[in-house]
């Protein structure tokens, strides 16, 4: 079992016109977890990264972040813990210069100058972004923008870090890119949770599947237990993986070794061939 | 780094040009100081010929340093020269009830008349104002506005005028974005299909731009508090330091301005 690193319990939020966005949401992450969040739009996914980044303060229920509680004053600790990929890049960028927007959050979290100096290098070269670094952000293209509102993330070196959708509106390359990263930092230990609509990302790279409904958590288990739940699939308006679908029909027919469950195309190559 | 690479217009152009200057790595003290030497030179001397000097130099500072094409140059020159030209002509023509030797127009009940005095004196309100005005886009050409609210910073200036100042620089592009978003839109749905269409087009993007921005501002602002904001932007700042030559260059360049309006100034007497 994994140590905890984040305890959510009975977490409950409205928004001021009314609309109950999230009710009485209570789980546990373990660090390290790779997790998917999945969900039609509006079912409370936005608003829950914003609650477990410390933006928006739920009404009721508790954030304990490494067994401490947060409150009031501990929100700004959870924002250095948490770090937050934005759907739309460009809701990022603040700086004028590459450099200075990687560097934005370290300055706030009143680093000095030399260590600022040096996570902002160390971000630029994960991200493969140290050609950019006078260049100014507004100005990149899609994909570049995505890659230094990463950067931005990792520079602050928070422990788990939420990613809104982060494959919507990236070309077929950038994409290949974004699960390469997302694969370094879950070898370095990083705990990610992703928003995304993409079963057959979220079956391939999740080890965990959280799928809200309505606000309220519909499924949580292994993207296995998950997609073989047909009655949460159809609530969730979500489909079945195609990597599934391909061995539930070679199964029927006993053209593939029982349970292998292949999740990707290697994966499934073996299963076939013995 | 591509320059020209997009199609900008306005605001937005001269933020572009401003961020891939080549002069982008001096001193942001050093541009805004020689800025408002050259400009307080070119209002003290007042001397055509130093003015003329101010612009020819700064115009080819703007088009090789700043990289800033001809036409794109001309373009952001076209509406100061506007406002010189109409304000030039009111001080050159003048008013009297009968004409005036050697220029004079016949308005019916009054006559416009021209002067050698006045119209050298409007050429000479042209001139200055464009020298101060080309020394201004020496600045505005070559430094974003990250760098002068450091500078602003650096000489003390209030805190919350300088991130005042910002923020809202920064909000005119989030508003021009929204804007040219939601007019390309309407535009692909003939919304300017006519004159009474594009009025009520632009009626609409008037009201819809009061909430998208609302919404927008508020993503903004989360996307800002969730990477630490706390009221305050301590912004990286590269330290770039002021070189010898620089400042060589600098004093060579005032030192000519001031050549230049003692020799013409000997001429002319």
């Amino acid at each position: 079992m994994r140590d905890e690193i984040l305890n959510v319990q009975h977490l409950s939020y409205g928004y001021p016109s009314g609309h109950l966005a999230l009710s009485d949401i209570s789980l546990s992450i373990g660090s390290g977890e790779r997790i998917a969040i999945m969900g039609s739009n509006g079912a409370g996914k936005s608003t829950f990264f914003l609650n477990l980044n410390g933006v928006l303060k739920a009404q009721s229920g508790e954030i304990y972040y490494q067994g401490t509680k947060i409150s009031g004053k501990e929100l700004k600790e959870l924002r250095r813990h948490v770090g937050f990929v934005f759907q739309d890049a460009d809701s990022q960028m603040i700086a004028s210069t590459v450099q200075a927007e990687v560097a934005f959050g370290p300055m706030n979290l009143k680093l000095s100058r030399d260590e600022v100096e040096k996570r902002v290098t160390q971000a630029l070269q994960y991200m493969d972004l140290q050609s950019y670094r006078q260049r100014p952000p507004h100005y990149l293209s899609g994909g570049e923008k995505k890659r230094v509102s990463i950067a931005d993330i990792i520079a602050m070196q928070s422990e788990i870090i939420l990613f809104d959708e982060p494959t919507a509106a990236l070309d077929p390359l950038s994409a290949d890119m974004l699960e390469q990263v997302l694969a370094d930092l879950s070898r370095e230990g990083k705990t990610l949770l992703i928003s995304t609509h993409d079963v057959n990302f979220a079956y391939r790279w999740a080890e965990r599947i959280l799928v809200f409904d309505r606000g309220k958590i519909l499924a949580d288990g292994n993207p296995l237990e998950v997609f073989l739940q047909e009655q949460v699939l159809e609530q969730a308006h979500l489909k079945k993986p195609e990597m599934l679908k391909v061995y539930e029909i070679l199964s029927a027919q006993g053209l593939i070794k029982q349970g292998s469950y292949p999740r990707e195309a290697g994966e499934l190559a073996k299963a076939l061939i013995g | 780094m591509k320059r020209h690479r997009k199609h900008l217009h306005g605001v937005t152009s001269i933020d572009y040009y401003a961020c891939q200057s080549g002069l982008r790595q001096w001193n942001g003290c050093y541009k805004v100081c020689a800025a408002i030497v050259i400009l307080i030179l070119c209002l003290l001397l007042d001397n055509p010929w130093v003015s003329m000097a101010v612009i020819l130099t700064m115009g080819v500072v703007n088009l090789r340093g700043n990289g800033v094409s001809f036409p794109v140059y001309l373009g952001l020159l076209k509406i100061p020269i506007a406002f010189l030209l109409l304000g030039g002509l009111g001080v050159a023509l003048s008013i009297s009830s009968h004409p005036i030797e050697p220029m004079s127009i016949s308005m019916h009940w009054f006559y416009l008349y021209v002067t050698r005095e006045t119209l050298m004196e409007a050429l000479q309100l042209f001139l200055k104002a464009m020298g101060a005005v080309s020394a201004l886009y020496l600045l505005a050409l070559s430094t974003p506005a990250s760098e002068l609210t450091a500078v602003l910073r650096s000489i003390h200036m209030p805190k919350l005028l300088v991130e005042l100042m910002y923020m809202i620089y920064r909000f005119i592009f989030i508003l021009m974005n929204v804007q040219q978003g939601m007019k390309n839109a309407a535009i692909s749905r003939l919304g300017d299909a006519d004159f009474k269409t594009s009025c009520t087009t632009f009626g609409q993007i008037g009201g819809n731009l009061l909430i998208l921005s609302l919404k927008k501002a508020n993503t903004y602002y989360d996307a800002m508090i969730s990477r630490g904001y706390e009221g305050d932007f301590p912004f990286w700042e590269e330290k770039k330091s002021v070189k010898a030559w620089q400042l060589v260059i600098l004093g060579l360049y005032i030192t000519v301005l001031l050549l230049i309006a003692m020799i013409t100034s000997v001429i002319d007497k």
